[in-house]
Formats: structure tokens, C-alpha cells, sequence
């Protein structure tokens, strides 16, 4: 019965989160829409999961890293904010990347003027 | 089943997804003046980078998590092709996300556009008019 895992999964979070405000990257660039879209994301990722574990593809390690709480037979609590983290890390990294992309061609531009 | 095989049916899901999403922007774009090729190239770009880094990044914390223990597979259900520790397969979710999320993203659009990615600190940008900007007029302090 480890917490170190979820652990790491909440300092993760709170990566994305400080990331996402300071760049306005996925909520805060429209907080519902977002919600949605990473509602959508979680849910498509659990019932993929769901039938990997139904069959036999993958399954729960045994390790003292995780609580031990499962949502499911082999499911473990941790899935869920794993997921959250990937689907938040893939939005936050699409707009950062169009920021980032946009901010070096407006330098460029600025360069040659 | 094999994981490919599963793989497979969540990817066409996906693939579903994203074509429904390509046609409603289409739709969208009609009534406006076109984005031009040179902002096409912008988003293929931003698209090319994202997909690179994520993949890495998964193929970083995907070692991790096998490495310590955290799930565990079935051999007889995965091709055995594996980047270091990490079934091949599971890159399929981040291929998935790559394509899913900003899919969903843009079928959720609507009227009211979202705010855009800025470099501009959030105190700046959102929120009550600044008490420094005496110049806004009561109109504009939104």
C-alpha cells in the first residue's frame, strides 16, 4: 500500500495546470470545452482498458508503489488520473506547440523587417 | 484477440472521430475567407511537433512504469516488438490521443471562439480590467 504513484501522478497534474494558465493552452483557453473534450478522452481510454484487462492483454503489477484501490478488477484508482494526465499533457502540448511554432515565425519576420 | 488487434477496432473509432471533425471544419471554413496554405503548413508543422514530443515522452514514462512493476503483460497477446521495456502497442494510446483530443476539441466548437494560446502572463489577460489602465472606459473593462 503505496501512495508514490498517485503521488506522482497529482505533482504531474499540477505541472499541466500551472502550464495550462500560464500559457493558456486547453482550460483556460475555454473551460467547458475542455472539460468535455477530457471527459470524452478519459472515457474512450477506460473502456479501452476495460477490454484489455476482459482480455488478458495487460494487467495490474504487484507493487508497493500504488494504493491498492481498484475501480475495477485489475483497474487501479491511479488509471484514472493517468489517463487525465495523458489526455491533458496531448492538448496542452498541441496548442504549446502551435504557440511556440508561431512566436519563432513572428521572430523570424521581425529579424528580416 | 491480441493487443494489435484491439488496437485496431479503437483506432478505427479514432480515425472516425478525427474524418468527422475535418468535415466539420471544412464546413466551417466555407463561409470565411480561406486560411491559406501557409497556415496549413503552420498547423502540419505544430501537429509534426507535438506528435514527436509526445512520443518520446511516452516512450520515456511507458519504461518507467513497466520498469517498476506498475502493469504487466500477457506475451502470448503482444507482437514482442518493444521499445527498450514498452510493448509497441502501447504507443496506440498516445497515437490515439494525438488525433482524438483536438478531433473532440474542434466538434465541440462553436459560436463563441476560445481564447488562443498567448505568452502573455495570465494577470494581464483575464479577469477584471487592470486598476492601471485608467485610459479603458467603463465599456471596455470586461
Amino acid at each position: 500500500m503505496g501512495a508514490a504513484y498517485l503521488v506522482a501522478l497529482l505533482i504531474s497534474l499540477a505541472g499541466m495546470a500551472a502550464l495550462d494558465r500560464r500559457f493558456t493552452l486547453f482550460f483556460w483557453r475555454d473551460g467547458w470545452r475542455a472539460a468535455v473534450t477530457l471527459l470524452v478522452g478519459v472515457a474512450f481510454f477506460l473502456v479501452w482498458d476495460v477490454v484489455g484487462i476482459d482480455l488478458g492483454i495487460f494487467f495490474r503489477g504487484e507493487t508497493s508503489f500504488m494504493t491498492g484501490v481498484q475501480l475495477a478488477p485489475e483497474l487501479p484508482l491511479e488509471e484514472v488520473f493517468f489517463l487525465v494526465l495523458l489526455c491533458w499533457l496531448t492538448m496542452n502540448l498541441h496548442s504549446g506547440a502551435r504557440l511556440a511554432l508561431g512566436v519563432l515565425a513572428a521572430r523570424r519576420e521581425g529579424a528580416r523587417a | 484477440m491480441t493487443y494489435w488487434a484491439v488496437n485496431a477496432v479503437f483506432l478505427g473509432l479514432v480515425a472516425v472521430t478525427a474524418a468527422a471533425a475535418l468535415l466539420l471544419h471544412r464546413l466551417r471554413a466555407r463561409g470565411r475567407a480561406s486560411s491559406g496554405a501557409r497556415d496549413r503548413t503552420e498547423v502540419v508543422r505544430a501537429a509534426g511537433l507535438t506528435t514527436v514530443v509526445l512520443l518520446v515522452m511516452t516512450a520515456v514514462f511507458d519504461n518507467v512504469m513497466i520498469g517498476v512493476g506498475l502493469v504487466g503483460y500477457d506475451e502470448a497477446r503482444i507482437s514482442g516488438a518493444k521499445l527498450g521495456v514498452a510493448p509497441l502497442e502501447d504507443f496506440a494510446y498516445s497515437v490515439a490521443a494525438l488525433v482524438l483530443l483536438p478531433s473532440v476539441w474542434t466538434l465541440l466548437g462553436g459560436r463563441r471562439p476560445a481564447r488562443e494560446p498567448s505568452l502573455e502572463r495570465p494577470a494581464r489577460r483575464a479577469g477584471p480590467a487592470r486598476p492601471a489602465q485608467p485610459a479603458a472606459g467603463p465599456e471596455e473593462s470586461r
